[in-house]
């Protein structure tokens, strides 16, 4: 056939009917804008599975999709949520749960005792709490379809707290085909019980995914509180859009064209708070920790003096100021447990209230000997805050007279990086950042991070036995005044032993149309049950 | 022509045989690892271990790059690391959105710079000319992503006349298609004009210069006919090369284009993907663009025939 502009531009045309037809064939109804809430969170939904990681987004997810036993309360106090309620025998030994009526999977299968027992199996394979329960755990069984029981070998009154937890991964119950699934493999297919039905068909992953209310859900009768109390949902769908380009985020918020924006940049809180259309709101109450991470393997911070000489040398309000701007969105914090929490105290703080001490932080570096060999920091140049602290610390470190090797990267790249356990001019490092959510950080217990248990534990690898003394001792105790005492003692040997430091804490308020309303406020967890649109 | 066409075909095997080999060592000796991105923030090394080894990542390289090659000829682009989707079905449906945002961009560079081109040609030296060559420079100059901007600051935020971002398949009605295209489109089209326009400008003006030109004009030929007819028609060629070999500049284009405006295209998955390590995506999609760039530039190849009969022999 000869070629002729005409059967090219024919061609051409073909071809984009060809590329446009699928969409055609697969369009349908949707519920209106009105009834549609659309979301920008912080990242996109990289995987399904709210066991398999702990990614803050995943638990969203969970929390739309999945329902759980128990939940916290605005106080942080564990309430019935799946359960009707609960039996402890008096050796407090064994607990009893019974679950409510009314429950079924989105494929219309009752949830039984059979689905939740391999459910928290799975979870406690991946979980640093539910290690920490399978530790103690003597027996788990399905009573009746109704019932389940969790035996232990010795006291431990955390049991309600955890599968209450909003700290990720969340106990969210599966269908038991889907909970005997290998806890290192992601499951395949997403059907859980809560009040929520995710719409594969209208999910594109990347960009959007889709959650319908799910019309068979009976929430339960207690007013909303946390994420205990009944989930009611008052809109037809929930839309997470994946968008990376704040400026874009902003804009699209300030048009409508979404309805909530979670991690607005605080360069442009005043000009959102400006707009009549939009409100800032603080839904996380204890925002988030900085966290310094500091390799105990290697020289110079695998010397004690070395590592106290960084206390001295530290100046928190210098590396949220770049940040933050504002002082109302962040705060200087000298508690190893969040500043808010009830664990805070002020037990072995007095480098923090004299501030920085240069001329103490040099002579502890030479009595630890340090050689002024270069310090390798990790710096993440995509993530403002960690980028800004980075590049604040390296001054304030060579200001004490440390060498800084500071290496710009991503963040895929610190995560990788970070896990290297060679040495600091072989592939390794000395400090990273980020950061833990203040929840999280509020307890010995639900962090990784504050173990120290050498090379099996966290990035950064501290060693110390009287600290996992006193977490165990923590977790044992029964009461808040009892808590309240180990955790000062925790804090007082922690400020000795320089596990980790902190850059202060931070307030992430999140930004929604006005007509967008009934957040609830929990500290660990995004839900959309509750909210609606006028 | 069937042997000419053949020929530049069976070119392209080694081409992208090379490509292939780049992208994997490339991305595979790049730092970062998906295993930790996918594990979260509270992974203990176990955990990010452990995964590692379900995902195959702990393998060699060469055994890596042989199962991958070893797919890419059965047409087996892989699977997504995070989302357990195939690349294939991945970028199949994020390709009705970059398709159509690099044909309307196409579409409205070659006819705007081909027009600023033809009329600086014909008026050389006038205000007119040095009006569309600064345009030209500025056009280049200035980065698709602060275009970008700010074609979003005053036409959907201050006129509101158009959206912000997203994209409307044209399933949905050609309007609302059309309204998410125009300011992406723009945006992403100012350099493509920049450089056709100036292109233009430089061959018509070597064209209008020919004795046969002078000829034409002698012979009383209105000033619109010699312009379209003789002049653009002889100075196709160069042209429509530029207009191929701008296609390159035109998927790095897409991809920030896309982050900007929001659009669920192949750039912004691919930009997604390289921000948490998914390697087939990442290999996927190069492969893709590659593949398009190449056959692209076949095509321009065989357009020089309907242009110029001398070819054709």
């Amino acid at each position: 056939m000869k070629a002729t502009r005409r059967t090219v531009m024919g061609g051409s045309l073909a071809t984009v009917g060809l590329a446009t037809a699928p969409g055609i064939l697969h369009a349908q109804a949707r519920p209106s804008a009105a009834r549609t809430i659309r979301a920008v969170l912080a990242g996109d939904l990289a995987t399904y599975d709210p066991i398999w990681t702990t990614a803050d987004i995943t638990a969203y997810h969970g929390a739309m999709v999945y329902d759980t036993l128990l939940g916290t309360d605005a106080n942080n106090v564990p309430q019935p949520q799946m359960v009707k309620g609960w039996a402890i025998s008096d050796d407090k030994l064994t607990y009893t749960f019974e679950l409510r009526d009314g429950l079924r999977f989105h494929d219309k299968t009752p949830v039984t005792s059979a689905d939740v027992v391999p459910s928290i199996r799975r979870w406690m394979v991946r979980s640093g709490q539910g290690q920490l329960l399978a530790l103690r755990l003597a027996d788990l069984s399905a009573v009746d379809d109704k019932t389940f029981r969790v035996r232990l070998k010795e006291r431990f009154p955390l049991v309600l707290d955890m599968f209450a937890t909003t700290c990720t991964p969340d106990l969210f119950i599966m269908r038991k085909r889907e909970a005997e699934t290998d806890p290192m493999q992601k499951i395949d297919q997403v059907v859980g019980s809560g009040p929520f039905i995710f719409n594969q068909n209208e999910t594109k992953a990347g960009t959007q995914y889709v959650y319908d209310r799910n019309p068979d859900y009976v929430p339960r009768g207690e007013p909303p509180s946390g994420i205990a109390g009944g989930k009611v949902v008052k809109v037809d769908r929930v839309v997470f859009v994946n968008m990376p380009d704040a400026q874009t985020a902003v804009a699209a918020l300030q048009s409508g064209e979404i309805d909530f924006y979670e991690i607005p940049p605080t360069d442009f809180l005043d000009q959102l708070q400006d707009d009549p259309a939009v409100t800032v709101e603080n839904l996380y109450d204890l925002g988030s920790m900085g966290y310094i991470g500091i390799n105990w393997l290697y020289p110079p911070f695998n010397n004690l003096k070395c590592r106290q000489a960084l206390l001295h040398i530290l100046n928190q309000e210098d590396m949220l100021r770049p940040t933050f701007g504002s002082p109302k969105w962040y705060r200087t914090c000298g508690s190893y447990f969040t500043c808010g929490s009830p664990m805070e105290n002020d037990a072995n703080t007095g480098w923090f209230k004299s501030g920085p001490n240069i001329a103490l932080a040099k002579q502890l570096l030479a009595e630890g000997g340090y050689d002024g060999k270069p310090i390798v920091m990790l710096q993440a140049t995509n993530i403002a805050y960690m980028a800004n602290a980075a590049t604040v610390m390296a001054e304030q470190l060579r200001g004490a007279g440390i060498k800084v090797d500071l290496q710009p990267m991503d963040w895929a790249n610190v995560v990788a990086r970070r896990a290297n356990q060679s040495p600091p001019d072989q592939g390794g490092w000395n400090i990273f950042f980020t950061s833990a959510s203040g929840l999280a950080n509020s307890t010995p217990y639900m962090m990784a991070h504050l173990a120290t248990i050498g090379t099996k534990g966290w990035f950064g690898w501290p060693t110390d036995e009287k600290n996992e003394q006193l977490r165990a001792q923590w977790m044992s105790a029964e009461t808040l005044e009892q808590r309240k005492a180990i955790a000062a003692q925790i804090q007082e040997n922690a400020w000795n032993i320089v596990p980790l430091l902190h850059f202060g804490q931070w307030i992430q308020p999140v930004a929604h149309r006005k007509n967008v309303t009934g957040w609830l406020h929990e500290p660990g967890l995004l839900v959309f049950w509750n909210v609606e649109k006028t | 022509m069937t042997g000419t066409i053949a020929r530049r075909l069976a070119s392209i095997v080694p081409v992208m045989c090379i490509v292939a080999i780049c992208v994997f060592l490339l991305l595979h000796f790049a730092p970062g690892d998906p295993a930790a991105i996918m594990a979260g923030d509270n992974a203990t090394p176990q955990n990010i271990a452990a995964i590692r080894e379900k995902l195959g990542l702990d393998q060699p390289v060469w055994r890596q790059f042989v199962v991958w090659v070893g797919n890419l000829l059965r047409g087996d682009l892989g699977t997504s690391l995070f989302w357990g989707d195939s690349v294939t079905s991945l970028i199949a449906q994020r390709a009705e959105p970059t398709l159509s945002l690099a044909l309307t961009t196409i579409a409205l560079a070659v006819v705007v710079a081909i027009t600023l081109g033809v009329v600086a040609a014909a008026r050389v030296g006038s205000l007119i000319d040095r009006v569309v060559m600064g345009f030209a420079v500025m056009g280049f100059s200035v980065p698709v992503f602060v275009v970008g901007y700010l074609l979003i600051f005053v036409f959907a935020i201050n006129l509101k006349w158009l959206p912000v971002q997203g994209y409307t398949p044209i399933s949905e009605g050609v309007g609302p298609w059309l309204q998410h295209l125009v300011l992406p489109s723009f945006a992403l089209g100012m350099a493509y004009v920049a450089l056709i326009a100036r292109i233009t400008r430089a061959t018509m003006l070597d064209v209008l210069a020919e004795d046969y030109m002078r000829t034409a004009k002698a012979k009383g030929v209105a000033a619109a006919p010699m312009l379209l007819k003789h002049a653009l028609k002889n100075a196709a060629v160069p042209i429509v090369t530029v207009v191929g070999n701008g296609v390159a500049l035109l998927i790095g284009g897409v991809v920030i284009t896309e982050t900007v405006f929001n659009i669920p295209g192949v750039g912004r998955l691919v930009v997604d993907a390289i921000a948490r390590r998914d390697y087939p995506i990442i290999q996927g999609v190069i492969m893709v663009f590659s593949g398009v760039y190449v056959l692209v530039n076949l095509l321009v190849d065989l357009s020089y025939t309907l242009f110029d009969p001398r070819i054709r022999g």
